[in-house]
Order: C-alpha cells, then sequence, then structure tokens
C-alpha cells in the first residue's frame, strides 16, 4: 500500500519535472519510459512493405497488473470486435487474448496473466499450416491470412498457449480494420493496423504503467532496456520458441 | 410410352422455365440506386470502365500486400471502396447489409449473378461513429483522390451537388 504510495508520488513528480508521457516502474526503483507512439513506434509510410529491420514485442509486468489483465483483455475486444458471438458454446467462442489464472500447489500462491498469441520467433503454427495462411511477417507478427485459410484448425493444434479459436458462425458488421468471419482461425494480430500506423496495440494502450512495447532488435529501445534489466520471462520457455511476448514478476 | 413421357417432361420444364423467367428478371438500371455511384465514379480511382471490368483483380493484388507486406494505402482498397460507396442505412433508416438490393456491390452482383464471399469477413457498410465524414462527398477533403494537393481540387458545380443531394429513387423493392 505504502508503497505504491511511494511510486504514485515519483511518477508524478517526474512527470512535473520532465514532462514525460507515461513512466512505468519496474523492478526497485528502477524507472522506465514506455514506448510512446510518437517515439518508439514511427509510423511506416503506408506504400512500403514492413521489413525484419524491426521485431515487435512487449514486456508485461504483471505485478503491475491490478486486474490480472482484465482491461487489456477488454480492450482487444473492443478494438477486435471478438467475444459476442451469440450461437457458440462457451468452448467455441473467440478468444484473443484471456486472463490466465495461475495457483502454485505446493504454496498455494496465485496470480492471473493476460495470455495472447505469444509471436513466437519459430512459430509451429505456421510449420504446420497446409496452405501458407498461418504466417509470420517480415516484422515478427503472427497472424492468419484469412484469404487462404482453410479452417483445418492444424494451427489451433499446433500452438502451445491455446491462442487461437476459430469462428464458429456466421458475423456481421465488423470492424472495417479487422475483418473475421465464419470459417477461418484468428488470434492476436499484435493490432497490426495500428502499429503499421504507428500506434500502439489496443491492450497496451489500456495498461500503459504495465505494457513496455517496442522493437526487440534494437538495443536501445525501451523494452531492451527493460528486459535487459529485469529480465523477461518467456511461458514455457522450454520449448524454445523465442516469443516476441514476455513477462515479468511470474 | 417413351414420347409420352418425354412429352410430359418437356411441359413441365417448359413451365418451369417459364417460371424462372417470370421471378429472375434481372433488375433494370432504373431500379437500381446509382444516382450517388455514378456522381462519385467520376473521382473513382480508375476510369469506370477499369473498374468494372477489373476490380476482382485490382482488389486480390491489394489484399495479399496488405495483409502480407502491411501495404495499407488507400489505392484499390476495399475499405476505401465501401467508404466512398456505400451508405449506412437504407432509406428507412434501418442497418444496410450485402444481402440488400441497394448495397452498392450487390445492385452490380445481383444483376450478373455473382456470388461472391468479401462480406463474411469485411464490413460491408462504413462505421460512421468510426468517421463521421466516412462518405466522401463530391469535392470534399476527404477523397483519396485529391492527395495530390487538397486546395487544388476543384470544387463541385452546382449541378454535381444536386446530383448527389437528389433523392435516391427506386432503391428498396
Ligand atoms: S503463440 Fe501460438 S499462435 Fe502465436 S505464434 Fe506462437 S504458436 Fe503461433
Ligand atoms: S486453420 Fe487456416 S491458418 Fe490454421 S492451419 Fe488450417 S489453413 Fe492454416
Amino acid at each position: 500500500m505504502n508503497q505504491n504510495r511511494v511510486y504514485e508520488y515519483r511518477r508524478n513528480f517526474i512527470m512535473s519535472l520532465g514532462g514525460v508521457a507515461a513512466v512505468g516502474v519496474i523492478g526497485s526503483g528502477f524507472v522506465l519510459q514506455t514506448a510512446s507512439a510518437a517515439g518508439e513506434i514511427a509510423a511506416k509510410p503506408a506504400d512500403q512493405p514492413v521489413t525484419n529491420a524491426k521485431r515487435w514485442g512487449m514486456l508485461i509486468d504483471v505485478t503491475k497488473l491490478t486486474d490480472g489483465g482484465a482491461a487489456m483483455v477488454a480492450a482487444c475486444k473492443q478494438e477486435h470486435g471478438w467475444g459476442d458471438e451469440m450461437h457458440s458454446a462457451d468452448a467455441q467462442k473467440a478468444h484473443w487474448s484471456r486472463v490466465v489464472k495461475v495457483t502454485d500447489k505446493l504454496t498455494q500462491n496465485s496470480f492471473s496473466l493476460p495470455v495472447m498469441c505469444q509471436h513466437c520467433e519459430k512459430p509451429p503454427c505456421v510449420d504446420v499450416c497446409p496452405t501458407g495462411a498461418s504466417m509470420k511477417r517480415a516484422d515478427g507478427i503472427v497472424q492468419v491470412n484469412k484469404h487462404i485459410c482453410i479452417g483445418c484448425r492444424y494451427c489451433m493444434m499446433a500452438c502451445p498457449y491455446k491462442a487461437r479459436s476459430f469462428v464458429h458462425e456466421p458475423l456481421q458488421d465488423q470492424k472495417p480494420h479487422s475483418p473475421r468471419g465464419m470459417g477461418t482461425v484468428e488470434s492476436c494480430n499484435m493490432c497490426v493496423h495500428r502499429i503499421d500506423e504507428g500506434r500502439l496495440p489496443a491492450c497496451v494502450e489500456a495498461a500503459p504503467d504495465a505494457v513496455i512495447f517496442g522493437d526487440l532488435n534494437d538495443p536501445n529501445s525501451a523494452v531492451s532496456q527493460a528486459m535487459k534489466t529485469v529480465g523477461g520471462k518467456q511461458i514455457r520457455a522450454d520449448l524454445g520458441l523465442n516469443t516476441g511476448v514476455r513477462y515479468h514478476g511470474i | 410410352m417413351t414420347s409420352k413421357l418425354s412429352s410430359v417432361f418437356l411441359a413441365a420444364t417448359l413451365a418451369f422455365a417459364t417460371l424462372l423467367a417470370g421471378c429472375g428478371k434481372a433488375p433494370m438500371e432504373a431500379d437500381l440506386n446509382l444516382a450517388t455511384a455514378k456522381a462519385k465514379s467520376e473521382q473513382c480511382v480508375e476510369p469506370e470502365n477499369v473498374i468494372r471490368t477489373k476490380h476482382m483483380d485490382l482488389l486480390m493484388h491489394k489484399r495479399d500486400a496488405t495483409v502480407i507486406e502491411g501495404i495499407r494505402t488507400t489505392q484499390h482498397s476495399l475499405k476505401e471502396c465501401i467508404n466512398c460507396h456505400v451508405s449506412t442505412t437504407k432509406q428507412d433508416g434501418t442497418p444496410l447489409h450485402y444481402g440488400d438490393k441497394e448495397h452498392f456491390c450487390t445492385t452490380c452482383h445481383v444483376a450478373v449473378g455473382q456470388k461472391i464471399d468479401c462480406f463474411q469477413c469485411h464490413a460491408d457498410r462504413p462505421q460512421i461513429d468510426q468517421d463521421p465524414n466516412y462518405q466522401h462527398t463530391v469535392g470534399s477533403a476527404a477523397g483519396h483522390h485529391f492527395t495530390q494537393g487538397v486546395t487544388a481540387a476543384a470544387a463541385p458545380t452546382v449541378a454535381e451537388i444536386k446530383m448527389v443531394a437528389q433523392p435516391q429513387q427506386g432503391a428498396a423493392k
């Protein structure tokens, strides 16, 4: 409690000092500036293809998520319009992102974290896709090219994080920037439409104090610096997938 | 026996064909809501004849460039076709969807018997709450055709404004 007060005080102090837009505090007394839309993810010219010069990733500080990531999931729903499928059973409903609660059996210590597509560097979902629909963009974003997805759902089986879901029913009134429809698989695409415009993903915007987003290839980016300092754990690191989404405090 | 059977069959086929011809009458141009579309085709990204014959190829090329390479220019983008041409509501104020005859894309696709599946996934009308200025009026600065310089764009003539503003006839039947 008191600790949080101190942080809040520091945050206000720093903001009033330097006009820093958003400040994330990670570890004891280590202060980081989150990637701001203006600085770190500069908008790519709309007519240029993405390159592998950048690799997008994020670090989620679970200790800063008081709601376990529920606000991040809600922001994702709102942005892409999933989760309101009328005729699907609960197990069939879309889940681009979800709050997972973990409990240590021995100590009963438990915490929650938001789990979405981890944007693996070596994605198993891409390996198994028979059509090439499950794909990794040059900048590391893994997504489904729904134009050529045949709905076989191999990728859903291959993903170790259960990050993908399948649309079981006809949809209407999708968001213009996020097409989704029956018979195709979908998953978190890191808000690719926003990144291409130089905006932060919706979930990052919803939890500015807990998430740092940026370029993993650039050793000086805020996200790389934060990981250098506090480390960034992968879920199921034993699989060696080198995920783009990392966690602190798990 | 065979001939009797075949004549019955012939009669049935004929009757069925007449029935089909009756209900499958292609919509006449006068039935369709083309006034706005015609005015807008003047400022379309390609000449009208190119769009008519090649829009599917342009869209096909564009979709791969967008999904795979992240190229998000407005030229040949399905989203922009919709922003410019599709109205959000029917004349009675209810939401307009691809299945409705007045939907810009449907007006033609019905006439040529084309069944497309773009709109199983893509939004079939502009989201007016996100962009109130969604539909480019003639000469509006929002049009992608004026990216060369908005100020240089010719102001719409009185006749053009009238054409766009006139009530759309013969739409919902
Ligand atoms: S988390 Fe799953 S869906 Fe995402 S890249 Fe890895 S294997 Fe593919
Ligand atoms: S469901 Fe679609 S994306 Fe997944 S493996 Fe099959 S074709 Fe590929």
